[in-house]
């Protein structure tokens, strides 16, 4: 299942609750202001690095240029609106808003 | 007035940018102080175009030639975003908590965006 998050880790515990339900290697897809999770630096770094070792984690790409974020952690994969397309297509999808 | 969202995930801060310009308007003294999420507001480098939104970091620095010229920023909140000072569109006054209560005392209202 692809499990999307799109608020912002350091004001919602919603990432910390997708990554309790999600399934080893269940795709993880940031968007929105989900996308401040992918920012290195900030608090919630060991977050997504420990979620990165059991899944793939995704950040929508036009959502981190509109917010300034230029660098993602490494291993993030940045797609665009059609690989956004292409993972709805493959999965069942998972809100977490 | 209390800025606490991220810029284009909620209309707060847009709102809160069009609040300002009010406040301006009647020249109301006015501080802004941004805090938590509300700091990512002043991000440098913000282009949503592909999201057909304006950028909303590009207004703040304006605000001084309509009179707002008050302006903070809460240390704490900063470092937990890995942000400094150097990171934001405008110059603003880097304050404690602590400071930014004795700041929100002397003010006759306060508004939450």
């Amino acid at each position: 299942m692809l499990h999307t998050v799109n608020k912002s880790p350091l004001s919602s515990d919603n990432l910390q609750c997708a990554l309790r339900v999600a399934a080893a290697d269940s795709p993880i897809l940031l968007l929105e202001d989900g996308v401040y999770a992918a920012r290195p630096g900030a608090r919630s770094e060991a977050l997504v690095v420990s979620a990165l070792r059991s899944h793939p984690v995704y950040a929508l790409g036009p959502d981190l240029q509109a917010r300034g974020i230029d660098r993602v952690i490494q291993g993030i994969r940045v797609i665009d609106y059609d690989g956004f397309v292409e993972l709805v297509e493959q999965h069942t999808l998972v809100p977490w808003q | 007035m209390l800025m606490r969202k991220a810029p284009y995930g909620s209309v707060y801060p847009a709102e809160g940018f069009r609040a300002m310009m009010g406040v301006a308007v009647f020249e109301l003294p006015l501080c802004v102080i941004f805090l938590d999420d509300g700091v990512y507001t002043l991000v440098k480098g913000q282009d949503p175009s592909a999201l057909e939104m304006k950028p909303l970091g590009a207004g703040f620095p304006t605000l001084p030639d309509v009179g707002i010229k008050e302006f903070y920023v809460h240390d704490q909140s900063l470092a937990e975003r890995g942000l400094t000072a150097a990171d934001l569109v405008m110059q603003a006054r880097v304050v404690s908590g602590t400071e930014i209560e004795k700041i929100l005392a002397g003010c006759a209202a306060v508004l939450p965006f």
